[in-house]
């Protein structure tokens, strides 16, 4: 018994330990159904997001995001519609600070 | 190890909407609009505008679940829908029925008035345009440039597409003569207007070459 409970104590430590990979386990079950903001641990309104480029094959912009658990991809255009390709960086490769948004660490 | 712990939170997810409330709405269907052709940007078509209040009374169940976006301004003043629902991030971009982006401000930041540059029916640029759009392109600091040609509705649409496109192309002839980067060069012909080709001050307006500054 007291070993099923050590066992129980320790996972329930290593679940909410600030292990940045588990952070799903904390989400949880949404008590909300507001998509509007981030559901995870720093809940801030989704317009704060920190967006780098992307260059895609065909060499045109899209804004990449990584906030944490949450990625995020959407064309670049201009006022016509048309795709910006600005050839500031080889395509397949993505720029900027798309990191930066969360301080929840990401180290893939 | 993110694959894996994308599916276990999928998985979750899944339990989870299995329990969510489905929502059963009464959507309208979308009357035809009366035939009147109103034109956009480039074309002629009959599409509702968005918000067209609907005329139709028949009505069809929806079952589906509730996904209300925020909007997200891109570093170019541009909307994009998103939306977070968990594990999972969405977005897209906030385009108009016709395509055509929503946005809070523009990147234009040089529109050139033909005019001033080009002589009538001709897309020579003068010597002292020349160096008026050398000194431009050189204080611009733009990763790239986006230059477009428009005319005013005077001679004839095919017409006004070709002067337009030789126009920017003679503005982005000079850019990269200073080692600018062109990101694309277009001829709108007298399909963007800018102002109304009934008065002689609107078709001023309208005979231009705008560049887009890429940041």
């Amino acid at each position: 018994m007291k070993l099923l409970k050590a066992t129980l104590v320790l996972a329930l430590g290593v679940a909410v330990s600030g292990c940045a990979n588990e952070r799903w386990l904390m989400e949880g079950p949404r008590n909300t159904n507001d998509k509007t903001v981030d559901a995870g641990r720093d809940t801030k309104d989704l317009s704060q997001l920190k967006a780098g480029v992307w260059i895609d094959p065909n060499g045109c912009d899209h804004w990449i995001i990584d906030d944490g658990v949450e990625g995020y991809l959407s064309a670049r255009l201009d006022k016509y519609g048309k795709p910006v390709c600005s050839g500031s960086a080889p395509p397949g490769v993505a720029t900027g600070p798309f990191k930066s948004g969360s301080s929840i660490p990401d180290t893939i | 190890m993110r694959a894996v712990r994308k599916q276990i939170a999928k998985a979750a997810a899944g339990a989870l909407s299995a329990i969510a409330l489905s929502i059963v709405g009464l959507v309208s269907t979308p009357a035809p609009v009366a035939a009147d052709g109103h034109g956009y940007g480039g074309y002629v078509s009959n599409t509702p505008r968005a918000g067209n209040p609907s005329t139709s009374t028949r009505t069809r169940t929806v079952i589906g679940e509730r996904y209300v976006p925020t909007i997200w301004v891109d570093p170019d003043g541009c909307e994009h829908w998103v939306m977070d629902d968990g594990a999972e991030g969405y977005m897209t971009p906030h385009v108009n029925r016709q395509g055509i982006p929503v946005c809070r401000r523009g990147n234009v930041c040089g529109v050139m008035n033909s005019d001033q540059f080009f002589a009538t029916d001709s897309y020579h640029i003068t010597r002292h345009g020349k160096q008026r759009l050398e000194e431009f392109f050189r204080s611009a600091s733009a990763t790239a440039f986006v230059i477009s040609g428009h005319t005013d509705s005077r001679a004839s649409d095919a017409y006004n597409l070709r002067l337009s496109l030789n126009r920017a192309n003679s503005v982005a002839r000079v850019g990269q003569s200073v080692g600018a980067r062109i990101a694309d060069v277009r001829g709108y012909g007298e399909r963007m207007p800018r102002a109304s080709n009934r008065s002689a001050g609107g078709m001023a307006k309208n005979r231009r070459v705008e560049i887009i500054c890429i940041r």
